[in-house]
């Protein structure tokens, strides 16, 4: 660590209080400034659903006409995959890994600041294409060609140019963000933290890094392409020109579909630090859950064409996508078995992290049996572009990936705030959330098997599908409401000064973030123990039982 | 595994068991959604008992999960006990995690055994001495099907029942998706490709579905209609009906979609009293090549038709939609 001297605090007007989060290089502000982003685009992300809930509630809605219907859904996945998930992931990380290794920031904290930055110009420009000539973009958020082809009947107007440009900065993004990570995982650990002692989650963003620096980078050639073809009159895209479409599916969902475990990784990783906090129990084995992200991280490159049974690909090639998708339902089943055994004669401690963790272990468990279904080429014909997927992928997504991520918020939250959220509020968030997703995405898969596709803007059938429409909305209502409560929660705890403030270890954690004050210092830590173990600060506290003072 | 654990594990299977089966039966009671739809078709009939058979391994996975969570969320809650009480100091147990490993990948192995049992039944038709070979063109916004004797139809499919269906899947313009869940999978329409799938109508029935892949702004109204009839009926469709209503079917299907039913306007500008209905060179131009105006852009949706179609388009609209003379509004140019 450098010499204090050096790092006396900037003058002027560098130190304000808004100006001084502008140009912090600060782990903890730069993760804090992902997380707050991230939610806000994930209230803007969430509108555009509910508007699209309200335009399917009935048969014949006239609420949206089908092109602001195809914007909304385009914008809403476009949102919540790339200015939701994947960044506020990236807060997390950058928040926790560096305190959980002990290190005092993370390995280039310009970089960072960077790439907190780009993400926040990339989101802007995404959410500029409502202003563009022909509006934003209404391709779908794989856009696929030649749909997103620049044809008056495809995708004119400048839209897409904006959401292939949003793309193109969020990589950037990313790609620095992961570099970042690798480096700093790879280097800045205390001493004695090995491998086999570091915290799960670190584990999962080590393998997020690498999964975003492997996979992004076929993104982002697609898009390029895709953007030539668009402005400068190639034609990669264009069949009556010689183009291939399919090799834009193929390229895509090379990316895609680690995209999902990148997503869902990090989650999964939260949830192994927090349930064994509130069961007051190790974690149930930790190398299982360790290697099983390695291998689902692995195998997720080896899936990508599981998104394309329909293309009409050779019989060969569909065998040989199921069977590997079916492979990656094996880790992911080892870390359910596990965090479930982690619960056994446990002292289960009812705090919201981990009814929101139980959350994500029900729910995620129906998203990853149903995938089972999709992986199985032939059923997949029946029920891809159904309803049934868009059940499946909302049950990983968000009954898994947004459960954990709000557990993590209120598990962390008096770790970066220093006060506790209210703990009423907070359950009552997690049981109005939990009722409505289930009321929302759970008759999805009875319409998926009735026959609706996705992506229509509207339908004509009474009966079943008008029903389970019907319930549906209404439970994004609820869902809606669940987030006005958080929202809620924030605003006592803070604005009306109402949270309790607590000390480093309001939980009795086991990780080295807790060992730190809260809020921990811009220098993190004063002194890192030596580890010994996964669970440093219970190794801490068991030595000063045993050591009178 | 610990003695209290495997005392409790029959009785669990055992409710696990009965879960299935009831919800099984439900199911089966009432077809509200919980169960693919009642396949006419081999090759559909074929995925369901796939689907079947992984909902049993599946349905039975989901029961254990969730109620061992639930029993053990019940039965280690704190109870009061404060936060400094540790549970047992459990690390791990590599029987139990090869277990979890290797029940899985059995389960897994019958699933795929499975599939590929039934595949030949699905992804093949079954050697027919002459299916019935039918063009299948997905296009913006409607589908159009060519019969062996060059008739034509467009949103409706009509085919006899009790025989096999070659379909070719193409598309011009953007990426469509065939699908009709009574009769099999789907498969994309995907410009640059021909893609096959076939079925065989079980049932004089009409069988409803619609493009599954997004293909622009009405990708909602693509739908598409399997009219399974007695050969006879469709040899007669084939022959006499598609041609003549040909031109009907065109407006409808195709032109109304975006202008309206009578052509009074809708997503596109009303064309009622346009002239250029009855200008057969101008109306060419525009539905072959498609038109970008101040208003916005049509899609070429006949950049396909064969002349006949185009005479039959003119001939309906001069019959059924043309007014030349709008009330209150000017005739001609």
């Amino acid at each position: 660590m450098a010499a204090r001297s050096e790092t006396v605090y900037p003058v002027g007007w560098k130190s304000g209080r808004v100006s001084s989060w502008l140009v912090t290089v600060d782990h903890k502000r730069i993760g804090i400034m992902y997380i707050a982003t991230a939610l806000m685009w994930f209230v803007a992300g969430g509108i555009l659903a509910l508007l699209m809930r309200a335009q399917l509630a009935t048969p014949n809605e006239k609420f949206l006409t089908g092109n602001s219907y195809n914007e909304v859904m385009t914008m809403h996945g476009t949102t919540m995959i790339f200015l939701v998930v994947v960044p506020i992931l990236a807060g997390f990380g950058n928040y926790l890994v560096p305190l959980m290794i002990g290190a005092r920031d993370m390995a280039f904290p310009r970089l960072n600041a960077l790439s907190f930055w780009l993400y926040m110009l990339g989101g802007i420009v995404l959410w500029m294409s409502w202003f563009a000539t022909g509006g934003a973009p209404h391709a779908g958020w794989w856009s696929y060609p030649t749909l997103s082809e620049a044809m008056p009947w495809a995708s004119p107007g400048h839209g897409q140019d904006y959401w292939i440009l949003s793309i193109h900065i969020l990589s950037l993004s990313s790609l620095a963000g992961a570099i970042n990570f690798l480096v700093t995982i790879h280097n800045m650990r205390t001493r004695g933290m090995t491998w086999m002692r570091m915290p799960l989650f670190v584990w999962a963003i080590e393998t997020y890094a690498i999964l975003l620096l492997v996979a992004l980078p076929s993104l982002s050639a697609a898009v390029t392409l895709l953007l030539l073809d668009r402005t400068v009159g190639t034609h990669f895209f264009i069949p009556s020109q010689g183009g291939n479409i399919v090799l834009y599916q193929h390229m895509f969902w090379f990316f895609g579909h680690p995209e999902v475990y990148i997503m869902v990784l990090p989650a999964m990783g939260m949830v192994s630090e927090i349930l064994p906090v509130f069961s007051r129990k190790p974690i149930f084995g930790y190398k299982a859950i360790a290697f099983s992200t390695i291998g689902i991280a692995f195998f997720s490159m080896l899936v990508w064409a599981h998104h394309m049974f329909t293309t009409g690909m050779p019989v060969g090639l569909d065998s040989f996508f199921m069977i590997s998708s079916m492979v990656i339902a094996v880790p992911t089943g080892i870390k359910i078995f596990n965090w479930i055994a982690t619960t056994w004669r446990g002292n289960l401690q009812f705090d919201s992290p981990l009814l929101f963790c139980l959350g994500f272990i029900a729910l995620f468990t129906m998203g990853g049996l149903s995938g089972i279904f999709l992986a199985a080429f032939p059923v997949d014909w029946q029920v891809n572009d159904s309803y049934y997927v868009v059940a499946h992928f909302h049950y990983v997504l968000f009954g898994g990936t947004a459960f954990a991520l709000f557990g993590g918020l209120y598990y962390w939250w008096p770790k970066m705030f220093g006060r506790m959220l209210d703990e009423h509020f907070a359950k009552a968030h997690f049981w109005l959330m939990f009722v409505g997703f289930n009321v929302t995405f759970l008759p999805m898969h009875m319409l998926g098997l009735l026959g609706m596709v996705r992506r229509i803007y509207t339908y004509h059938h009474g009966g079943l599908w008008e029903i389970y429409n019907l319930i549906s909305s209404i439970g994004s209502g609820i869902m809606a409401l669940s987030i006005l409560v958080f929202v809620a929660n924030v605003w006592i705890t803070h604005a009306l000064r109402r949270g309790v403030r607590v000390g480093p270890d309001p939980w009795v954690a086991d990780t080295l973030e807790w060992y730190t004050t809260s809020p921990p210092p811009s220098h993190n830590f004063d002194t890192v123990p030596y580890v010994t173990s996964a669970r440093p600060l219970r190794d801490l506290r068991r030595r000063l039982e045993e050591t009178p003072a | 595994m610990p003695a209290r654990v495997r005392r409790k594990l029959p009785s669990l299977l055992l409710v696990a068991v009965f879960v299935v089966l009831a919800t099984a039966g439900a199911a089966a009671a009432a077809n509200g959604g919980f169960t693919p739809p009642v396949p006419h078709s081999p090759n559909a009939a074929r995925t369901s008992s796939a689907y079947y058979l992984i909902l049993g391994f599946t349905a039975a996975i989901f029961v254990l999960v969730e109620s061992l969570l639930v029993t053990f969320v019940w039965k280690y809650r704190s109870r009061g006990r404060a936060r400094t009480v540790e549970g047992a100091q459990v690390h791990g147990h590599t029987r139990l995690e090869l277990i979890w490993t290797a029940i899985p990948v059995l389960i897994l192995a019958v699933i795929a055994s499975f599939v590929f049992y039934e595949l030949p039944g699905i992804d093949g038709a079954p050697a027919a001495a002459d299916p019935l070979h039918v063009t299948v063109e997905g296009h913006q916004f409607y589908w159009q099907f060519d019969y062996p004797n060059g008739a034509r139809s467009i949103g409706t499919l009509h085919v006899p029942v009790g025989e096999i269906v070659d379909l070719k899947v193409i598309s011009p313009d953007v990426i469509h998706s065939w699908w009709i869940p009574e009769l099999g999978g789907k498969v994309q329409a995907i410009p640059g490709r021909i893609n096959h799938f076939w079925f065989r109508a079980d049932t004089a029935a009409v069988y409803h579905g619609q493009c599954a892949e997004l293909c622009g702004v009405f990708h909602a109204q693509m739908l598409a209609r399997v009219e399974a009839e007695p050969s006879s009926a469709y040899r007669k469709y084939v022959t006499r009906t598609a041609k003549a209503t040909l031109g009907k079917q065109e407006w409808t299907g195709v032109c109304a979609t975006c202008h309206g039913a009578l052509g009074q306007g809708g997503y596109g500008p009303a064309i009622a009293n346009d002239p250029l209905l009855e200008q057969i060179s101008a109306l060419t131009g525009i539905v072959r090549n498609g038109f970008t105006g101040s208003r916005g852009a049509m899609p070429p949706v006949g950049d396909t038709w064969t002349a006949a179609q185009i005479h039959a388009l003119v001939a309906y609209v001069g019959r059924h939609v043309y007014r030349a003379a709008p009330i209150g509004g000017t005739s001609g140019g």
